[in-house]
């Protein structure tokens, strides 16, 4: 459905909906292509660059990052209004956490309004842009429309803070303005631009397949990235240094006209953003979460879902039968890792070699989003992490610089288990013990599975209680890079 | 299948090459049951017990089950064939091996010209003994346990009854194998060693079956549906 059906369709009384062109617009896959754009914009304005460069996991996990933000921004325009607040707050806590200064001295603050606003600009620029470029007309009334409902969503994050300005045309001026004045060559847009496309690691259905995915990725890496940057204000690109390469223009459009042609020819449930994501993670499946969300709808044509992953399993599973296995060296160590590995794949979040408070922030953002946890139990979560960083500083960081290597985790890490790593995982217990009674019993093993690991733990866990004292025991084990975890590998250790 | 250590023994090899001559036997038996149309075909490759067997034997046995799914993974699949697997529990069973074996499953779960049931790490027991107790867990009333139910409780509830076990080697035991089911099932002893075990002897063992009046308990012969090969 193109942008001015989708205009036609639509009521006017609610601007966030179902009858929204937001509404549709995050269900399609092309909404990937609008937020990757949007991303390199966001990482010019030195407030957000600073803070995607100190605190964020997207060039690491960029995955879980991907389908963080698709699940998060389809919330943001929930049919049930409570669901868009509750989502609404959820970021507020999340980004108000995000602070510090950056290389040059310069507080952040990602909660900062002149920054949401400019989050909200990208993304509504983006989608313009987007329609433009695949030969789809957003005009008057279908972009004034469009340009509402962006300020509905700004208003909902941040409804006492900054606003875009009052109309279409304005806004035009001010995203000039912004471009010109505001944006720099940061080195979060260079880390977007040469890291995450060129490393980006394989999704979940290719993970175990790193040939396949680096050769496919070696072919659209530079591809990706020559479609972004040709598409990027001209004087933007003039100061970040990008010179545009011969026919990238050419690709840059038949890029977007195929999104486009893809939108309007391929059966519609082809193109749907969930469909897309659960071909490449198959664990990907936003109408299983339990209930927890409070109403993320059942989708529907799920029997096209189910049958998408069924056969995007099916596919995973031939490929791996029939391809030579790179592991089978490593068949022997399974149970046991090493503290240096353990600390490369779990504990660095933003994979800059060394752990500091981000990399813990980012650990416990993940579980209270993955658990969906309220603003209380978040909140001691967060102040749980905060003591063990603490600890971690005092006992490991030997050196003194306020941040842990990879050597001093693992010069110390059999002596650890300190208290706070406890609070830890009674904070966890707590949130998943809903009866209160105690103990984890079978059903709780499973949601707390289910909805935070996207896993099954089948028939053998299936019948296990969890006194309080063995889940702190398996969390510990787990933490102090002694035992594998199905359920905390998942949320953790994959991209 | 038994008779891998025999058959080595014979000819002065390490019991080893007994389980490698295996796979032949395997696949031809898999052939032959699907073209005489069996739609339930289990083998028994790995018990409970077979765990304390030498640690090296283990290990190449574990091996070579991972190579032969593998290898014929594509054909079993191409021929419609549903490979699913009974019991794989232990933690011992290496992780890329549990990965293939679920990707083998995953790959052939909506086949259904013949259902392959590998009874691997299995024990006839166990499986009884998990039924009960997650019969307990759930709290069932003991007037609502019936045959049916618990039943249900088993692994493969949609599996039949087992009609037919062929046991190589002469060995005249149940092994713990599928306890529950073969309750009536009809049993053929060849003395052939597994490794020699061929695609005739299976139709031979298919013919003695015919031959058979199965009356249940009763007077009258219902319609064979399994077939399992121990």
């Amino acid at each position: 459905m193109s942008m001015s059906d989708a205009a036609a369709a639509g009521t006017d009384a609610d601007p966030l909906g179902p009858g929204s062109m937001l509404y549709r617009l995050t269900r399609q896959a092309r909404w990937g292509l609008v937020a990757t754009r949007a991303i390199v914009l966001e990482a010019a304005h030195p407030q957000i660059g600073a803070a995607l460069i100190t605190n964020s996991t997207f060039v690491a996990h960029p995955w879980r990052r991907l389908r963080n933000t698709v699940l998060s921004s389809q919330r943001m325009v929930d049919p049930d209004a409570r669901v868009r607040q509750r989502e609404a707050a959820r970021l507020n806590r999340l980004h108000a956490r995000i602070t510090g200064t950056d290389a040059e001295g310069r507080p952040f603050n990602a909660a900062d309004s002149e920054a949401r606003a400019w989050v909200v600009a990208t993304l509504f620029e983006s989608t313009v842009t987007m329609c433009r470029l695949s030969g789809e007309s957003v005009d008057g009334p279908t972009l004034d429309r469009l340009y509402a409902e962006f300020q509905a969503f700004l208003a909902l994050m941040d409804p006492y803070g900054g606003k875009l300005p009052p109309t279409v045309r304005k806004f035009w001026r001010y995203y000039a303005s912004v471009v010109e004045e505001r944006l720099e060559n940061t080195e979060a847009v260079h880390i977007v631009l040469d890291r995450l496309f060129a490393q980006v690691p394989a999704p979940p259905l290719l993970r175990d397949r790193p040939a396949v995915w680096a050769a496919g990725r070696a072919l659209a890496s530079p591809a990706a990235t020559a479609v972004i940057v040709a598409s990027l204000p001209e004087s933007l690109r003039a100061r970040l240094g990008l010179a545009e390469l011969p026919g990238t223009r050419t690709l840059m459009h038949a890029a977007y006209l195929s999104t486009r042609l893809a939108t309007r020819v391929l059966p519609e449930a082809w193109t749907r953003l969930d469909t897309v994501m659960t071909v490449l993670d198959p664990a990907y499946a936003p109408q299983r979460n339990g209930g927890a969300p409070a109403g993320l709808p059942l989708l529907d044509g799920l029997p096209v879902l189910d049958g998408l992953r069924r056969g995007a399993a099916k596919a995973g599973a031939l490929l791996r039968l029939l391809t030579p296995d790179p592991e089978t060296a490593a068949d022997g160590d399974s149970a046991l890792r090493s503290a240096s590995r353990f600390f490369s794949e779990v504990l660095d979040q933003t994979g800059d070699g060394h752990l500091d408070w981000p990399d813990l922030a980012a650990m416990a953002r993940e579980i209270a989003t993955r658990l969906d946890l309220d603003a209380q139990d978040e909140d001691r979560l967060f102040a749980a992490f905060a003591d063990w960083w603490r600890e971690l500083q005092k006992e490991l960081d030997t050196d003194g610089d306020g941040r842990i290597t990879g050597h001093e985790y693992a010069a110390a890490a059999a002596a650890m288990a300190g208290s706070a790593l406890i609070r830890i995982a009674e904070v966890l217990f707590d949130v998943t013990d809903t009866d209160d009674d105690q103990v984890i019993d079978a059903r709780e093993y499973q949601a707390l599975f289910r909805t935070a690991f996207d896993h099954d733990p089948g028939g053998g866990d299936a019948g296990e209680r969890l006194t309080r004292g063995e889940f702190v025991r398996r969390f510990l084990g787990f933490m102090a890079g002694r035992r594998h975890s199905g359920g905390y590998d998942r949320m953790f250790a994959q991209a | 299948m038994d008779g891998n250590g025999q058959w080595a023994a014979q000819r002065s090899l390490p019991r080893t090459a007994g389980h490698r001559a295996a796979e032949a036997a395997v696949i031809d038996v898999i052939e032959a049951a699907h073209t005489a149309g069996v739609e339930w075909l289990s083998l028994y490759a790995f018990s409970t017990e077979n765990w304390r067997r030498p640690a090296a034997e283990v290990d190449v046995l574990l091996r070579l089950v991972r190579r032969a799914i593998r290898k014929h993974a594509l054909a079993l699949h191409t021929r419609g064939i549903r490979c699913r697997f009974l019991g794989v529990t232990d933690p011992r069973i290496p992780p890329a091996l549990a990965r293939d074996i679920a990707d083998l499953m995953a790959l052939t779960r909506d086949n259904r010209r013949m259902t392959l049931t590998v009874a691997f790490d299995h024990g006839g027991r166990r499986d009884i003994v998990e039924a009960a107790r997650s019969l307990i867990r759930d709290g069932v009333p003991p007037e609502q346990v019936t045959e049916e139910s618990f039943a249900r409780r088993l692994p493969h509830p949609d599996m039949p009854e087992v009609d037919l076990v062929i046991r190589t080697s002469g060995e005249q035991r149940i092994s713990n194998f599928m306890l529950w089911q073969v309750a009536y099932a009809e049993w053929v002893f060849p003395p052939v060693l597994w490794p020699d075990f061929r695609a005739e002897h299976f139709w031979e063992c298919l013919e003695v079956y015919r031959r058979r009046d199965r009356r249940f308990g009763g007077v009258q012969a219902p319609a064979p549906t399994g077939k399992g090969c121990r």
